[in-house]
C-alpha cells in the first residue's frame, strides 16, 4: 500500500526544477533596479498571455506559423518524394542528383536566407520556399533509401511472376518504401517547425510566433517572448507526441527509433 | 527468356554474347538487359559484364550534373538574362571570394565564427555527456531532472533567440550560451539513451568479479557507449553550425552569418553566395572531421 502511494507521488519529483525555476525567476523580478528591468515577473507573463490573446495577436501569430510550417511540409514532401523516387528508381537520375543533392545539403539550411532574400524579397514566398526546403531534404533522402532498400528477393519473385516494371514499382518497390517515406515525412514534419520559426525570426516582417517574439524583443518586452517561447515549445512537443504515436501505429511490426 | 536467366546463375556468357548482339545502346535485346539492370540482385553475372560502360556512365553523370549546373549559370549569366543584382557570374562570385581573403575579411568573420563555435560547443558538448550520464546512472536525478529535460529537448533552440538576447544581451556571451545549448541536447540525449541502453549482463558480470568503479567506467561503461555518444556529438556540431549561422544572421557584429546579411543589405549577391558556398563547405569539412575523429577513436571495433 506504502509503496503504491510512494510511486504514484514519485513523477512529482519531475516538477522541482521548473517550480524551483519560476520561483528564483520571480525572484529575480522582484529585486529593484536593473534585474526588475530584464526579468518579468509571472503575473506579467500572464497578463501578456491575455493581452496577447484578447487582441488575437497570439492567434493569429500562431495560425500563421502553423500553417506556413504545413504548406512547406506539403510542397517539400510532395517535390522531395517525387525526386526521391526518380532518384531510387533511375540509376542515371541517382547519379546525376546525388552530388548536386549532397552538395546543396551541407549548406545550413537558414544560410540560404539572405540569397533567396535577395532574389525573391524577405516576404512570405521567401519564407515558404526556405521551411519546404527543409522538408524537401529527409523526404529525398528517406524516399531514395526506402526505394534502394527494396527486398532483392521479392525483386526476383516479381521477375519470375513477369511483373511488368510499373507493376512491380507500384506493387513491390512501393509498399516496401512506404514505411521509410513515411519516417522521412515525419522527419520533416519537426524541421518545418524548427525552420518556420527560425525564418520568421530572420525576416520578421509579416505573421508568424517567431515574427511576434522578433518584435517584442525589440520592444525589449520579454512577456510576450516568453508567451511566444511556450507556443512554440509546447508546439514542438505536442509535434513530436503525434509523429511517435503515429509512427508506432503505422510502423509498429518495424523496430524503428523515433 | 532473358528475364529467366537473371534467376540462374552462370548467365555470364549468355549476358555478354547478348551485349555483342545488339550493343548497350542498340534495339532489341540489350534494351532488355538495360532494363533489369537496375534492380539490385544478389545473383552472380548480373550486371558484372555491364560494370564497365555503366561505370563511365556513372562518373559521367556525377561529374557532368555539378557542370552542367555551372555551365547554364555561366552562360545565363553571360547572356544577362538577369540583372546583376540578381544574379551574379562564377567568375565574379570567384572575384569576391578573392576579395574578401586579400582584405582579410573572411579570415576575420571565420574565425570570430569558429572560436564561438569552439567555446559553444566545448561547453554544450562536456555539459551535456557529464548530465546525460547523471541522468542515466542515477534515479533519483532522473526523476528529477528527467521530465524537464525531455521537454527541453523538443523545444526549438532558434525560439530561445530573443529570450536570451533579452536576458544576457547581444554580447560574446549570448552567442556562446545559444550554441552550447544546441550543442547539449544531441550528446546528452545519446549518453542517456546509450548508458540505459547498456545490457544488464555487463553489470551482474562486474559485480560478480568485483570490479572497481573505474575499470567498470572505463573497460566496460566507455568503450560501451562511445560508438552512440560519438555519434550524437557529431550531431551536436552540425546542430551548432547551423544555429551559429541563425544567430549571426539575427545578431552580431561578425562572423560568417553577419558577413552574409551585410552583403545582403547591400545588395552583394556575390558576398553572399561566397558566404553560403562557404557555409557549407565549412559545415561539410567539421561533419568530415568528426567522421574522421569517429573513426579513430572506434578503430578498436573494426578490427
Amino acid at each position: 500500500m506504502k509503496i503504491l502511494k510512494t510511486q504514484n507521488l514519485v513523477w512529482l519529483l519531475g516538477l522541482i526544477p521548473p517550480v524551483l525555476f519560476l520561483l528564483w525567476w520571480d525572484h529575480q523580478a522582484k529585486q529593484g533596479g536593473t534585474n526588475a528591468h530584464i526579468y518579468v515577473s509571472l503575473a506579467q507573463i500572464v497578463g501578456a498571455l491575455r493581452e496577447t490573446f484578447s487582441s488575437g495577436e497570439l492567434t493569429g501569430a500562431y495560425a500563421a506559423s502553423i500553417t506556413r510550417a504545413f504548406s512547406g511540409l506539403f510542397i517539400g514532401g510532395i517535390l522531395g518524394t517525387t525526386v526521391g523516387a526518380l532518384m531510387g528508381l533511375f540509376k542515371p537520375v541517382e547519379w546525376a542528383l546525388q552530388p548536386i543533392y549532397n552538395s546543396f545539403r551541407q549548406v545550413p539550411i537558414l544560410g540560404w536566407l539572405p540569397l533567396i532574400g535577395l532574389w525573391f524579397g524577405s516576404g512570405d514566398g521567401s519564407k515558404l520556399i526556405i521551411v519546404a526546403l527543409s522538408a524537401f531534404y529527409p523526404t529525398v533522402l528517406f524516399t531514395f533509401e526506402g526505394l534502394k532498400q527494396a527486398d532483392t528477393s521479392l525483386l526476383d519473385v516479381s521477375r519470375v511472376y513477369r511483373l511488368t516494371p510499373w507493376q512491380s514499382f507500384w506493387k513491390v518497390r512501393w509498399p516496401a518504401a512506404l514505411l521509410s517515406i513515411f519516417t522521412g515525412l515525419f522527419q520533416a514534419l519537426a524541421f518545418t517547425w524548427i525552420s518556420t520559426i527560425g525564418v520568421e525570426l530572420l525576416f520578421a516582417s509579416g505573421f508568424g510566433l517567431g515574427s511576434l517574439m522578433q518584435s517584442a524583443q525589440l520592444q525589449a518586452r520579454l512577456d510576450i517572448v516568453v508567451v511566444c517561447v511556450l507556443f512554440v515549445g509546447l508546439t514542438g512537443i505536442l509535434l513530436n507526441t503525434l509523429i511517435r504515436q503515429l509512427s508506432q501505429r503505422l510502423l509498429a511490426w518495424r523496430s524503428v527509433r523515433t | 527468356m532473358i528475364k529467366l536467366d537473371a534467376l540462374f546463375p552462370s548467365p555470364r556468357p549468355r549476358r555478354q554474347a547478348i551485349r555483342a548482339e545488339g550493343g548497350p545502346t542498340g534495339p532489341g535485346e540489350g534494351q532488355v538487359t538495360r532494363k533489369n539492370a537496375p534492380h539490385p540482385s544478389p545473383l552472380p553475372g548480373l550486371g558484372g559484364s555491364q560494370s564497365g560502360e555503366r561505370g563511365r556512365l556513372r562518373l559521367i553523370l556525377s561529374i557532368g550534373s555539378p557542370v552542367a549546373l555551372l555551365l547554364l549559370w555561366q552562360v545565363v549569366t553571360a547572356l544577362k538574362l538577369f540583372p546583376p543584382e540578381v544574379l551574379v557570374s562564377p567568375a565574379a562570385v570567384v572575384a569576391a571570394f578573392g576579395e574578401i581573403i586579400a582584405s582579410g575579411e573572411l579570415q576575420r568573420h571565420l574565425s570570430e565564427s569558429l572560436t564561438r563555435l569552439g567555446w559553444g560547443f566545448g561547453f554544450g558538448a562536456t555539459f551535456g555527456l557529464a548530465f546525460g550520464v547523471a541522468l542515466a546512472l542515477s534515479k533519483t536525478v532522473e526523476r528529477i531532472f528527467g521530465p524537464t529535460f525531455q521537454a527541453l529537448r523538443q523545444v526549438p533552440v532558434l525560439a530561445f533567440i530573443p529570450m536570451l538576447i533579452l536576458l544576457l544581451g547581444i554580447d560574446e556571451v549570448f552567442k556562446v550560451v545559444i550554441i552550447a545549448k544546441a550543442a547539449f541536447f544531441p550528446v546528452a540525449l545519446a549518453a542517456y539513451d546509450s548508458i540505459k541502453g547498456l545490457p544488464k549482463s555487463h553489470f551482474e558480470v562486474a559485480a560478480l568479479y568485483k570490479t572497481p568503479w573505474w575499470v567498470l567506467v572505463g573497460r566496460i561503461l566507455i568503450p560501451a557507449t562511445l560508438p552512440n555518444i560519438l555519434a550524437g556529438a557529431r550531431l551536436s556540431l552540425t546542430r551548432a553550425w547551423l544555429v551559429l549561422v541563425a544567430a549571426e544572421l539575427i545578431v552580431a557584429d561578425s562572423g560568417l552569418g553577419q558577413m552574409m546579411e551585410m552583403g545582403r543589405q547591400m545588395f552583394r549577391l556575390d558576398i553572399v553566395m561566397v558566404g553560403v558556398i562557404v557555409a557549407g563547405v565549412i559545415g561539410f569539412g567539421l561533419d568530415r572531421l568528426f567522421q574522421l575523429i569517429q573513426a579513430h577513436a572506434l578503430r578498436w571495433k573494426a578490427a
